[in-house]
């Protein structure tokens, strides 16, 4: 079971304003582990996961989801499926609560209160949060109404692009704590990260991008093993200059 | 045609006309005093521009006297039709968005056919000439007018709101659904003006159209009446057009697989 290949990759490539973006992709990924993506800025990593939720269609190249081609979905349904959560949270007007029911709304599914808590309570935010404006939270509260979004809709795999890139110390504690729970709750979850001890702390697997191609798809321990100090500084050097410095 | 030609000829009304054209000729003359003065060396312009306007606007006259005769409804839709790819051209030389001829065009069209065919079939209006083109030429006008500003502002709106946007659609919303906020604001915002102008009616605007058919001894009622409607048949069909004009932006903007597409661009 835990062998089958959830997505398969074939040559996929990724042309914008006739730019290749993403050039010969060719991967497998496992259900039961976290994917960190690292690369340097600019080399593809959210194009990457935008094509993963088919929010990019490749130029070329095949893409399966549970061995069917993307093409074959429905692509709201797939995309409710493989929830891509944005690097910045762009939250809806006006409360967290319209934020957290955008999509079971679309999708018709039923929160009470209790579970709207529960889903509160993921992110380590307090009930009283459900009805507060969503101008008035921090960016880091923010970043966490922005994944529970995603989380509402009950998918099946979670994308996350720099969650923690923008945040402080808790949050990005708060948040590394519920991707490993979430690990837990059979949810796969891909994370493209700048930062070093957090891919350690949370990754099973890299997939390593330059230049729109992948390097290496490896284990974190055989990554950096094989690669000297100054390869991997060079992929963990951060590029917001708010995150804090969370690279020992 | 011999008939109404003769109406004119012969009419009192040409002599004085003539006699009005010859003594606003003073007004020329001062502003070509007032240049020679001032060392603008705007004589020749004066001159040109005044006798080719004068030649020009008669001969709309004579066209359109030709024109508010006609009865027949096809010759009718045939003019409104080339108002109406006019109208849409006009906009390719103002609004460098992607295919904003084809977009305006469809918009216009449909809205300017549909408005003008309800108020010719349920007599709201007289299947003359002198009513059907120039209320038809302000609703096509209007339709342009209006559209143009809900495209402005889907545009303007998408390309501050395009993370929201994103977001909607990667949470399973379709690029309809997405854009609804966006799509609403605009339409009100190309609405609203007109029908502001609608409600304050008659207290602070005293609207051309009731003046000019006032001043061609229309019963001042029955001007007013044609008033409201012209407004009425603004907003409808700025209406429609507002509504097709955001489904095409979206077909646009948006992927056959309802993403927003990476490098739509705004020339
Ligand atoms: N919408 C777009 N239009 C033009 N270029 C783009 C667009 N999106 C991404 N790119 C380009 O694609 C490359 C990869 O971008 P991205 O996937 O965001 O990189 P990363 O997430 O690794 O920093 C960059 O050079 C970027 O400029
Ligand atoms: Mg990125």
């Amino acid at each position: 079971m835990e062998e089958k290949s959830l997505f398969i990759l074939k040559n996929i490539k990724v042309k914008i304003k006739n730019r290749i973006i993403l050039d010969n992709i060719s991967i497998n990924l496992k259900k039961n582990n976290i994917t960190g993506v690292i690369g340097p800025s600019g080399s593809g990593k959210s194009t990457l996961l935008k094509v993963l939720s088919f929010l990019l269609t490749p130029y070329s190249g095949e893409i399966t989801y549970k061995g069917i081609a993307l093409k074959d979905y429905n692509p709201q349904k797939y995309r409710k499926t493989v929830s891509y959560v944005q690097q910045r949270p762009y939250l809806f007007p006006k409360t967290v609560r319209d934020n957290l029911l955008y999509g079971p709304k679309l999708w018709g599914i039923k929160y009470n209160e209790e579970e709207l808590y529960a889903l509160l309570d993921l992110v380590n935010l307090d009930p009283v949060f459900l009805d507060r404006e969503v101008i008035n939270l921090s960016e880091g509260e923010k970043q966490r109404i922005n994944i529970a979004r995603s989380l509402a809709n009950k998918p099946e795999v979670l994308l996350l692009d720099e969650p923690t890139s923008a945040l402080d110390l808790l949050s990005t504690e708060i948040i590394e704590n519920l991707i490993l729970k979430l690990k837990k709750q059979d949810l796969k979850i891909i994370v493209v990260t700048h930062n070093l001890e957090q891919t350690k702390r949370i990754s099973d697997e890299v997939l390593v991008l330059n230049a729109g191609r992948i390097l290496d798809h490896i284990s974190i321990d055989e990554f950096l093993h094989s690669r000297s100090d100054e390869e991997i500084r060079l992929y963990f050097k951060k590029q917001s200059s708010n995150g804090g410095n969370q690279n020992d | 045609m011999i008939d109404w030609l003769n109406n004119f000829i012969d009419s009192a009304l040409l002599i004085d006309a003539g006699r009005r054209i010859i003594l606003s000729l003073i007004l020329l003359a001062i502003m070509l005093g007032l240049s020679r003065w001032q060392h603008t060396d705007l004589e020749g312009s004066f001159i040109y521009g005044f006798i080719r306007g004068l030649v020009q606007i008669v001969l709309l006259g004579f066209i359109l006297v030709i024109i508010f005769s006609l009865q027949s409804l096809l010759l009718l839709y045939i003019i409104l039709s080339l108002m109406i790819v006019f109208a849409a051209a006009s906009t390719r030389r103002t609004h460098k968005y992607p295919k904003v001829f084809e977009i305006e065009l469809a918009g216009i069209a449909v809205a300017s056919y549909t408005i003008m065919t309800i108020v010719i079939v349920l007599g709201i209006i007289p299947v003359k000439g002198e009513y059907v083109i120039p209320l038809g030429g302000m609703v096509i006008s209007n339709s342009m007018a209006l559209s143009l500003i809900a495209m402005e502002r889907i545009y303007s709106d998408l390309e501050h709101k395009k993370g929201m946007v994103e977001a909607a659609i990667a949470l399973g919303a379709t690029p309809r659904k997405a854009m609804n906020s966006i799509i609403r604001d605009a339409i009100r915002a190309s609405l609203l003006p007109s029908t502001n102008r609608m409600a304050i009616l008659g207290i602070v605007s005293i609207p051309g159209l009731m003046s000019g058919m006032i001043i061609g001894g229309m019963n001042p009622i029955i001007a007013a009446i044609y008033q409201i409607i012209i407004f009425l048949m603004i907003i409808s069909s700025g209406f429609i057009a507002d509504i097709i004009v955001s489904y095409y932006i979206i077909k646009i903007v948006f992927d056959p697989n309802g993403a927003l597409k990476p490098d739509y661009s705004i020339e």
